[in-house]
Parts: C-alpha cells; structure tokens; sequence
C-alpha cells in the first residue's frame, strides 16, 4: 500500500472514530433548519422548547429543580441512580400525555416526591418536554465513552518514525545519528508493544463494566440485604452455566418490595413491566468466554468449592458490575496450578489415583493441585 | 494371509492407477494460480506480497484498537421447571417416517431438539438406531418445510382452509361422490381411531394407504397360508442358520434396527461363546447383508424362485412327503436343504421378493421346517407395514375414470415414487379438491390445490405400535416452529372435534391400554410413567394358531418349472441404506454418507458385474443408456451376479429443497413395484463420462494386515486364530511412556457384530458438529467424517467377501500426530485421549500427514459459518442459516477454516460423565459415559470404557484373544482395538 493511500486512510478511520455522530447530527439539524425557515419558530417550536425546560434553560420558579440535574442527557461516568433522559424518553414513548403528567406531578415514590415537590407544569409545558424526549428516544447516544487515544499516540508515533527516518537519510538535519535512530527504536518498539497488548486484549474485557438495561446493584442485594449468591445464580451447583436469575425470579422480592432507597420506583417497575408486557430483558454480558472454551460453574463451585470472588471479584461491593480478571487462559492456569483438589474427601479422587494417594500419605507431597491430576491439559476445556 | 484390495483399479492395475489422474488442484495451488497470471511477472509478485503485509499491519492495528462487540445475556422471563441452561434434557418419543420405525430419546439443549439417541426400554428397537434416524433431527430445520397453510400456493389462515375444507367435504358426502384419503402404512392405534372417527362422519371417504417399497406379497401370503395377514414376527436371534433369497434385512428390508440386534446377538463371541449363526445369502447385488453373510452365492433375480423350489422339494424330501419330480436340484440346493434340515425348527428363510407365489413358498418351507413359533412367530406380528400394492393400482384406475372427487394425502409422494408417476400426477391434476397434508414440499403436494402442513415428527403427539402389543409414545421435543398442525389434528378439525390430539390420544389410551396392566393404580400416573419411558409392553399372552392350510403350492411349482430361463440382463431398483425412498434426500448428512458398500455418495449410479463390464467394455464413471429412458454411471460392484444390474431409487427427486434436488436420476419409471426385476435391459454406451464421489479409494491400507479375520472352526481350535501376528515391544519410543493415573479410555470395535449400516457415523456428524462438504469436495477427497467405515473385499472379484472396519482416531499412546505439530496443537492427555485443541491449531497439516490412519480432516473451507469472513464459506448444506445451525451441538466447537479436526472419543460426554461422578462423590460406573458412536450401534460393536478399570465390560473384550490393534508394527500403541471378525464358513452337508 502507498504511503499517501495509507495516510488518506488513517486519516479517514480517525474522522470516523472521533466525529460520525456529529456528523450525523448536524445532518439532522440542517433538515430541521429547512423545515421552519424563520429563526424565531426554531426557538418556539415544541422540541427546542422542551429541551430548554428541561435543561432549566426558561425561567421557572428557584425552588424547582432542573430535569437535568437529575436525569443525565449524556453519557456520564459515574453512577447515577437516578433514570437517564433516555430512560424515561423510552418508557413514556408510548404512553399519554396524562400518564407522564400523574408521574411528573404527583409522584408515589418518596424520592421522587422529594425533588418533584410542588411542580406545576402546564400541559402545554408538558407536551413540550415530551416531544423532546421523544426526539432524544429516536437519536443515538453515546453508550459507552469514546476512546481513541490509543490510536491517536498509534499513529502520532507513525508520524515520528516517518520523519526520524526521513532525517536519518535525506534530510540530515540532526547531527548525532543516534537521536533519529533512538527516536525509531523507541517509536517502533511502543508500537510493536501497543499491537502487543492490544492484540492479546482482543475478545478479553477486564473492568469492563457496561450500562445494564436495569440499574442492579449486586451490593444493594448481596451486602445490604444479605441474599446469598445461590438464591439467584441457582444453576452455578448443577450446570455449566451458573444461569443469570429468570425475571419471575426477582418477583419473589419485589412482588412486594416495589420501591428502592436508590433508585426510586422507575428501575423495579420494568421487572413488573417485563413480565405484563411478556418482553425479555436484555442484560448485557460481562464475563464472556471465547467459544471454544468449555468452563463449567459445577466443576468449580460445587466440586471444586470455590468461592464466587475468586473469578468474578467482590461482586458483593459492586453496585454497577465489573469484570475484575481479565479470564485470560493465562489466569486460569495460574489458579490450576496453585490450587489444591479436595483428594481425601471427593469419592471421585479418593477412590482413584492410587500413586499421588501413596505420595500423599508418604508424605512425599503435602498437596495434590488440579496441576498434577490433568488440570493444564487441553481437552479439559476445549473439544 | 488374504489379499484385500479396496476396489476393482486396485485390484487390476496398482501401476497407474493414481498417478495417471492429474489430482485436482488445492487451495494453495489455486491461490498460487493467481499469482502465475502474470507471466514474467515475478516482480509484481513480490510488491503484491509487500502490499499484503502492510495490508494487514493497518487491518491489525485498527481491529486492534477496536471496542469488543456488546453481547446480550437473555434470561428467561418464566423459567420452564424442567429447563437448566447448560444441560440436556431427554425426552422420550418415537421416530416414524412411513415404514421406518425407532423408539427414540430426544436430546433438547434449553428445548431444542439437537440429537436422537435409541431408547433402551424398547424391546422392539432395542436402544439401537439407523443413520436415517439419526439424520432425522435435522430435518427439523429443513428450510424447505411448509411454514403455512396454502392454498394454491397462498397463505391462507388455518381457519379459513378449516371452513373451505369442511364446506367442501359435505358438499361431496351430500353428493356422495367418493372422496379419497390416502395414506402410507398407518400403525398409530389413536390415528386409526381418527381416520375410522373421520370416515364415519364423512361415509363417502375411502382409505387408502401406498407404501413406496411394498410387502403386500408377505402380507397376503399370511392370509393365505395361515388366515391371518400381517407379516410374521422375524427372531433372527433364534436362527442358527438364516438362509436370505436377496432380502436386505440387515439394510432395508422391515425392521434393521432390530434385526441387526438380533442377528448381532446371535453371533457375537464374547464371554467364551463358540457358537455363532450361519448365515447364506442369495442375490444378485451385493447387499449390505450379503456382504455380512458366511456364504453367498450370486444368482439373477429370476433363477431365485426356481431355486427356492428346488430348496422346497429337496426339503419335502428330507421330510419324507411326496416330492415334485420336474425339478432338478442344484448341488448348492441339495447342501443348503441339509443344513436346514438338521437346524429343524432354528433355522429362518426369508424372501424379499414382493411375489406372492414366492412367498407362499418360504411359507411352506419355515413350516415344513417347524419354525413357525420359534424364529417366526405371529403373537407378536410387524405392523409397519400395511399397504397392499391393488389398492394403489384401483385407486390410479378410479382417479383416471373421474371417480374421485377429491383426495387427501398424508405422508405418501406418489408421483414421485410410485412407479407409474406420470400417470399418477397426470390423473391427480383432473381431480377438483386435493389436499396436502404433508411437511415438506415434494412431487405430489406440489401439484395439489390446498396444502395443509403437518408438524415435524420432533413437533408431534403419536403412539404407535409397530408390532402387536408393543406400543411407543411419540411426544415433542419443541413447539411447532412454523404455523403448521399435525395431520391427525386436521382430520378432528374437519369433522368438528375438538383438535387437541393429545387429549385424544389420552383418552384413547385411558380406554384401551390402561385397562391392560396392573402396574399403576390411576391413569395420572400411568400415563406419566408410559410417557416417561415412552414405550408401554403389555405382557399378553396370544396363541396364535399357525395351521398350515394352502394347497395351491403344487400348481405354483409347476408353472415354475415351466418357466423358460431368461437370458437377458435383469436389473434391479433397490432402496438405498442412506436415502431409501428418497423422502429424506434433502438431508444433507444422509446425501453425504457413503453407501456401505461401493463408498459412493451424493449419487445413484447402474451397478454392473465385473464380468458384464468387461464384455461391454464399461468400466466406473461410464454413463449408459438403459432402455433408452434414462442415462446413469456406471459402476463396476464387485459380487454383482453376472448379466444383472441394479440401480437405488430415492434419487433424482426434483420438488425438493435445494440439498437433494437434482441429485441422482429419478428411476422409478424403470420398474414395476409388482415385480422383483425387469427383464431384457437394454444397456447403451453413451461414452460420456460423470464423476462418481467415491471415499473407497483414498484410504488405501496397501495391503497390511488391518481386518483380521479366521474361520469358526479355526476360531474353536484357537482363539487366536487370524491373529497371530502381535508387536512385542512394551515400549520402543524415544519418548516416556505415559502414564495414566486414573483414567485411560479406550474403545474397542467387533469386527464380528459390526454389520457397516454406518448409524455411527451419522451420529458422530450430529453430536460432533462434523460438517457436509459437497460432491465437489468428497471427490477431492475432502470429506469430513470422524468416522469412517472401511469396506475391504477379499478373494474373488465375482464374489469376494466383504469385510467392514470402522475407523476413527486410534488414540495412541505414542501418537505420530503430537510429535509433528509445530505448535502443540495436538497433545496427550494423562486419560489417553489425543487432545485436539482447534484454536492452536494453524492448518500446517503435518499431524495429518503423519497419521498412519489418515482419521485427521483439515477444514478446507469454513462450512458452518464459524467465523464471520465470507468468502471463506463454502455451505452446500445451507448450514450457515441460523435455522439449521440451531442443529449444532453447544458442547462442541464448530470448527473454522484452516484447522485439523478428528474424533475427540466424544471428550463432551467424557468430561460430562466425570463431573457427574466428581458432583456425586463416586467413581466413574463402567457403562455410564457412551460414544455417541456406541450410543447409535444397533449390534453393539462399539464398546467405550476405561482401560484403567479391570471389572468394565471394555477389558474383558480387549483382553480376548481376538483383540488387536491397528498397525502395531509402527508402534503408535492405540487405545483403540478391534476384535477379529469370524467367519461361519463351513456348511456341514454341501
């Protein structure tokens, strides 16, 4: 590939990584701006409008709070238990107008009724803010934070190598030859370690930890309430798949706990709203094994008595769930071959391996570990 | 030793006979192609392959940066009880497809059906299953299947078809017109009870039910012979010696789930057993069961009445009764007789002649023989199959006379295979109401107006009795993946029932059955118990009476001995092991399994006898003429009787999905179903020439000892017999031996029981993932198949004995494969398996190079739409749609291109089986992990096991005298054995 057609399409890719939703964006704009010609309907018409009432950007009484500053618009960082403007864009797509005013007026929840105290929209008001958030709903957020810093320094130290290399032979503009040469062996040698690490990062996802359709805190459930790993994960004892709880299965609790210290109302009502409306929920995956990996939660939880955290970390702290370990093959060998197989006690293994039981009592090993009884063998986990 | 040979061009010319071919190019040489383009070009090519390389860095560099794709994780809403994600639940159920009978266990993986295994309860079935049975789940996912009710090829809701059928039907029953509802053989007790429910509101409607391959001569010789018509209840585990004139029981004729069973059981040697059937085949094909028998003799399809009653008279003779004078008896005859005679009362001669008159004879014979009650018997009579052929030859009559108003047809496709089709289809189009009651499109429902479509049989309710008094459940293992209704719920509709046809069968059940045991003490529990275990075998004691009264035998002898011999070429349409009658040819594992004996698939072809063939100066791959109606290779089958041939009908079917369409000639118009054979062939060479996709050629074992095989006889003085040969050395690798702590399985094949219908290696393709590659890529030698089947002649090209050896990774303890692989991809694992690890694997080949039983694939292609680069795919068996790849088993890799793959001795079930033990606390229980290769065996000649474990059934068969290994004299020391095959060679009288 030529050096200018290379250019051209990194340069290309770059535009693309950091600019196509504000591409997008400003498309629609324009066809807005067609639309309703004179500057003052583009300020007046329901939308913008809207958007201004609920940014706090009209005057409204000093008490009131702004939507906004409770219901994030854009991707933010940190935790906010609070439903985004595009949460409530998607729950009240379809509903009326009268429904999104009982909500937004007379809240039930407590910590609704806090903040939405004394609100008193009018209905014109109302459909504004409405038919913003019903534009919200059809635009594209981002969902995850854009990260292209690694290809920008990629590709800033392309650049420098290209002209260390270019002074090296034509220009010759530096004197010492060793600085073009140690500019390329250090440019060239952190690329190399960046494809590296990159590479060995693809299909892995260590502190991924995605926006899930419902805010589920695991610390919420499994510290502050207690409710132990197995009343939900009910299949990690019996099956390969430790099994994500079935939605009837929160109903158990939240058929009558129907309001959270956190979260309010919004977040339990969509497990209700699953079930009545027979729609799925769709949890994002989080920990993911590539699939020529054959991993089995009975394996290592019932016979192997392992504890959840060892794999999934202290899930129990976690209020938005992250993947700790990087699941690389790597890290599962590291644990086969420290880890001691529980010989005396399992029939399978009592019953059998006679010269590592024979070494044990001799005492000529204090230990079996997975290691020494087939643990690093292939087939173990991938047929 | 003998001499084995693997096929005719091995046999004639060793020379020449591969590196006269120019060997179709592979992959590379193809890619390399590309380069050569440019003549001069060298320069070029170097630039291109620079452009590549930095091609790639920039791909590398953006997918490197790239985020990972956003997986969703879907529970269920309402978890079902039954259902734990990441197991398997089995259900109880039958397979039924017109004549084809297996009780079955349905394998669902979170409630989709994903692989069939036999039901161990059934003692009709016996556990076993057949490679059609096998396949059968994959039609589930047939693309080509009905997905809603039509008429005139459009959608129409079932409410509507409903009232137009109902308003139609009492129109025609108030007019009384005749109304037709034609069937294959029907042996539900609940849908008879439905069609009977169905003819009672509508009196006009007469019955007919079709079978493609007809018994109607063995039925109506019963009723003759006996009055009692039916087809006998065959015990061939009781026969010491079965004497078959050309009835392939062992592949198509019946029942060869349970006759392999039993003639399997009859003659395995296991725990110190000397005695064996003896088994004598005549027939003009070499058959699946004639390349099993002791003895087989070659004869044309028509001399085989005239020598049954020789075989009558000789025996008559031996009775002392009044024999017939005008025949003369051949030596053959008078020796067989003898044999018979002395095994008076164990000993079994059937016919797969569909003439009445020769059936009448074996009739005659098994009485004067006493083996009415012991290897025949009636209480118990085969149900399978009912059609009479008359019925189907007045209904043509009437339907061309415009007698028949409408016709409903269920589970029949008589244009197609019928063999007056043509007329069939042209009187069906006079008719004014057709109606289809069928789940795929084919031949015949393609011409009718309405189309009504059936559930898949995985989607069904059913019972079925397939002999008398041994009923099977057939219950579903998903809900009806299209908007379609099983067949009997439609006939209820129609006549205003309530059309929940479980509630029928139910109550049919509650009336009949449950009344028949005293087991259960309320209907709740017996039918969730009968359902659980889906077959109910009610212990009843029926005494029949097999009175011998026909007295018509002289004259049918006679007008035999009259009979001039023929002289022409005869020839043969037969069903297939793979295809049968073609309704399941848009099955794309059956289309690619080899047939058993000429390795050939994804073709019907003429077999011609090596003697004939040399006459007419034909040889494999020559297309001929025959009697100028259709055109079809040729090939030279070895044990084909002289001045015969023989063509497979199932093939060539043309309403179809795109698998089996135009796959093979239709040649049904060939023959008449009435009749065995067609006389007078007139055979025309074309001198084009057609590629046949043979696997026979590319395994050659050059002439090592690889079956080995002895005499009974030689057996009884020394068990060793044909085995005498053994490598000594305990280990002669530069390597340590390994060890085996715990574990070390193994497999071990009986060459003897082993009967070659290949059930195993469909199986292996279900539970493997193993794709289909294609005519194109078989004839290259590409196939895919874990196992294989080897078929070796030996002796005599004219009639050679037939020996079958499956073959599959051999496990060994010192495995040429490990020690080759550049990058350790392929290992051993301290429980003797040789580890294949797919995603190390970076396609060099050596291990496949290295093995000396060429077991290795290399994945050419991407089949099964394992990775996401399209032009890597390569799908003839649309197994890259998502409908059909909800066949694919999840405890299995689907493998991708560019890497080796070979039999894994089922490690899924292996580590399955171990967590099961591990969860419970207990050693592994010999028995409990199975091969799905052993799982689908009707004989039994596959035993898994563990090496280490002295009490499993494995060690006391390797530990025979008969076990060996394959190829010990390279030292690979297998873990897999064989056991040598025997032969009951010695006829005591002749």
């Amino acid at each position: 590939m030529s050096k200018p057609y290379r250019l051209t399409c990194a340069l290309f890719i770059f535009i693309l990584q950091l600019a196509p939703f504000q591409i997008l964006a400003s498309e629609a704009d324009s066809t807005i701006k067609d639309d309703h010609s004179s500057h003052f309907d583009y300020f007046l018409n329901s939308e913008k409008r809207g958007e201004r009432l609920f940014k706090g950007l009209t005057r409204t009484p000093v008490e009131w709070q702004s939507c906004v500053s409770c219901h994030n618009i854009n991707y933010i960082d940190t935790l906010n238990w609070n439903p985004s403007a595009k949460d409530i864009a998607g729950t009240f797509a379809n509903k009326s107008i009268d429904e999104f005013r009982s909500v937004l007026m007379s809240p039930l929840g407590k910590k609704m009724e806090k903040s939405h105290k004394d609100y008193s929209f009018s209905d014109e008001e109302l459909g504004y803010i409405k038919s913003y958030l019903q534009k919200l709903n059809n635009s594209v957020l981002y969902e995850t934070k854009p990260k292209v810093n690694n290809l920008i320094l990629f590709f800033f130290l392309g650049a420098l190598i290209t002209l260390a290399l270019v002074d090296l032979f034509f220009t010759k503009k530096i004197k010492y030859k060793i600085i073009p040469v140690l500019i390329f062996i250090f440019a060239f040698g952190y690329q190399i370690q960046m494809l590296a690490e990159g590479a060995m990062a693809l299909g892995r996802k260590q502190n991924y930890a995605p926006i899930q359709p419902i805010k589920f805190s695991h610390k919420i459930h499994a510290t502050d309430n207690k409710i132990d790993c197995r009343y939900c994960h009910t299949t990690v004892d019996e099956s390969k798949s430790a099994g994500i709880p079935h939605v009837n299965l929160c109903l158990n609790c939240h058929l009558i706990v129907r309001e959270g210290t956190n979260s309010g109302k919004f977040e339990i009502n969509k497990i209700h709203a699953a079930i009545e409306n027979n729609t799925s929920v769709e949890w994002i995956r989080i920990h993911q094994l590539p699939d020529h990996v054959f991993f089995s939660h009975a394996q290592h939880a019932n016979v192997g008595k392992r504890d959840c955290q060892e794999c999934h970390g202290v899930v129990e702290e976690m209020h938005v769930l992250k993947q700790v370990e990087d699941l690389s093959m790597g890290w599962c060998l590291d644990c086969h071959d420290k880890t001691a197989v529980d010989f005396r006690e399992n029939g399978y293994y009592s019953e059998s391996f006679k010269e590592l039981h024979e070494q044990l009592t001799s005492g000529a090993i204090d230990s079996v570990r997975v290691t020494d009884i087939g643990g690093r063998e292939c087939a173990r986990c991938h047929y | 030793m003998k001499k084995y040979w693997k096929s005719l061009t091995e046999l004639k010319n060793k020379e020449n006979s591969i590196s006269d071919q120019p060997m179709p190019k592979g992959n590379l040489e193809q890619i390399l192609d590309i380069f050569d383009k440019n003549e001069n070009g060298s320069k070029s090519n170097r630039r291109d392959f620079l452009k590549l390389c930095g091609y790639s860095l920039a791909i590398s560099t953006v997918v490197a940066s790239c985020e990972n794709s956003v997986q969703k994780a879907i529970p269920y809403l309402i978890k079902p009880e039954e259902i734990t994600p990441g197991k398997a639940n089995y259900y109880a159920s039958s397979f039924a497809k017109g004549s084809d009978f297996c009780s079955i266990l349905i394998k669902t993986r979170v409630g989709r059906p994903i692989k069939i295994e036999g039901n161990d309860l059934s003692t009709v079935t016996n556990g076993g299953t057949s490679s059609r049975v096998q396949a059968s789940v994959l039609d589930l996912y047939d693309t080509s299947r009905y997905k809603n009710p039509l008429k005139e090829n459009e959608k129409l809701l079932w409410e509507e078809l409903d009232e137009f059928v109902r308003k139609e039907l009492n129109r025609l029953k108030n007019a009384n017109e005749e109304v037709v509802l034609l069937t294959s053989s029907v042996y539900s007790p609940s849908t008879i009870s439905v069609i009977q429910k169905f003819i009672a509101q509508y009196p006009n409607v007469k019955w007919v039910q079709y079978d493609s391959q007809s018994y109607s001569a063995l039925i109506q010789a019963s009723k003759m012979c006996f009055g009692k018509a039916g087809i006998a209840d065959y015990r061939f585990d009781y026969a010491d010696i079965i004497v078959s004139f050309d009835a392939d029981f062992l592949g198509t004729w019946l029942m060869p789930v349970e006759y392999i069973r039993q003639y399997a059981k009859k003659r395995k040697l296991s725990d110190g057993n000397t005695s064996m059937s003896q088994h004598i085949q005549l027939e003009s094909r070499l058959s699946l069961t004639g390349s099993n028998a002791d003895k087989r003799i070659p004869v044309k399809p028509s001399e085989q009445r005239l020598l049954l009653a020789q075989l009558y008279n000789e025996i008559l003779k031996l009775a002392g009764k009044d024999t017939y004078t005008v025949l003369n008896t051949s030596g053959d005859m008078q020796g067989i007789a003898k044999d018979l005679w002395s095994h008076k009362g164990k000993s079994l001669v059937v016919s797969g002649s569909n003439d009445v008159n020769v059936q009448l004879i074996v009739n005659a014979i098994n009485y004067e023989l006493e083996n009415y009650g012991s290897t025949l018997r009636f209480e118990k009579q085969l149900q399978t199959s009912k059609a009479i052929e008359s019925d189907m030859k007045n209904l043509l009559e009437d339907m061309k006379a415009g007698k028949v108003k409408a016709l409903l047809a269920y589970g029949v496709n008589p244009v197609f295979d019928y063999y007056k089709g043509d007329e069939f289809a042209l009187a069906l189009k006079k008719i004014g109401f057709t109606i289809a009651l069928d789940e795929v499109p084919n031949e015949t429902t393609s011409l009718m107006k309405f189309v009504a479509p059936d559930n898949h049989y995985l989607e069904s309710w059913n019972d079925f009795e397939p002999k008398a008094n041994r009923y099977s459940l057939m219950q579903p293992g998903i809900r009806p993946l299209f908007n379609t209704r099983q067949f009997q719920s439609s006939l209820l509709s129609w006549i205003g029932e309530d059309p929940d046809y479980l509630k029928f069968i139910k109550a049919y059940w509650e009336k009949n059955f449950y009344p028949m045991q005293n087991t259960y003490p309320n209907f709740v529990t017996y039918w969730n118990n009968t359902l659980q275990q889906g077959v109910f075998e009610p212990n009843l004691k029926s005494v029949s009476d097999t009175k011998f009264n026909y007295g018509g035998i002289n004259n049918i002898l006679d007008e035999l001995a009259k009979q001039p011999k023929s002289k022409g070429i005869e020839l043969q349409v037969y069903e297939s092991i793979a295809i049968g009658d073609g309704k399941m040819a848009n099955n794309p594992w059956l289309q690619e399994m080899p047939d058993p004996i000429s390795k050939i698939c994804w073709d019907n072809y003429l077999c011609i006898s090596p003697k004939l063939a040399s006459e007419l100066m034909m040889e494999t791959g020559d297309v001929v003429e025959v009697n100028s109606k259709v055109k079809l290779p040729v090939y030279v089958l070895p044990g084909q009787a002289y001045n015969t041939v023989a063509v497979a009908k199932g093939y060539g079917r043309q309403v179809c999905g795109i698998v089996g369409k135009n796959v093979g000639v239709n040649v049904n118009s060939l023959h008449n179903s009435s009749v065995d054979f067609i006389d007078n062939v007139n055979l025309i060479k074309t001198g084009e020439k057609y590629d046949l996709a043979m696997t026979q050629t590319h395994h050659s074992m050059e002439g090592r000892a690889i079956v080995r095989e002895a005499d009974l006889e030689e057996y009884k003085k020394n068990p060793a017999a044909g085995n005498e040969s053994h490598h000594a050395y305990e280990n002669a690798s530069i390597y340590e031996k390994p060890k085996f702590p715990n574990h070390h399985w193994g497999l071990v094949v009986d060459l003897n029981s082993c009967v070659g219908c290949g059930a195993c290696s469909i199986a292996c393709q279900a539970e493997n993932n193993v794709p289909v590659v294609g005519k194109k890529e078989v004839i290259r030698a590409h196939e895919m198949s874990w196992i294989r089947i080897d078929r070796y002649f030996s002796g005599d090209e004219f009639n050679p004995d037939v020996s079958f050896q499956p073959v599959m990774c051999q496990h060994c303890d010192n495995a040429p494969c490990e020690n080759v692989c550049p990058v350790a991809a392929t290992s051993h694992s301290s429980e003797g398996l040789n580890q294949m690890a797919y995603n190390r694997c970076i396609g060099t080949r050596y291990c496949g190079n290295n093995c000396p039983y060429k077991v290795r694939r290399f994945n050419w292609f991407d089949f099964t739409k394992a990775d996401s680069i399209p032009n890597n795919l390569h799908d003839v068996a649309e197994m890259t749609i998502d409908l059909k790849r909800m066949v694919l088993n999840p405890d299995v890799t689907v493998r991708a291109k560019g890497v080796i793959e070979k039999c894994s001795l089922c490690v899924q079930r292996i580590q399955e089986g171990k967590l099961n033990a591990k969860i419970k606390g207990r050693k592994v229980k010999d028995g409990e992990i199975k091969t799905a290769c052993e799982q689908a065996c009707p004989s039994g000649a596959i035993i898994f096991g563990d090496l280490n474990d002295k009490e499993s059934k494995l060690v006391k068969e390797t530990s025979s005298k008969r076990n060996y290994h394959l190829l010990e004299e390279i030292h690979t020391l297998p873990s897999v054995s064989y056991l040598t095959k025997i032969r009951n060679k010695k006829m005591n009288h002749s």
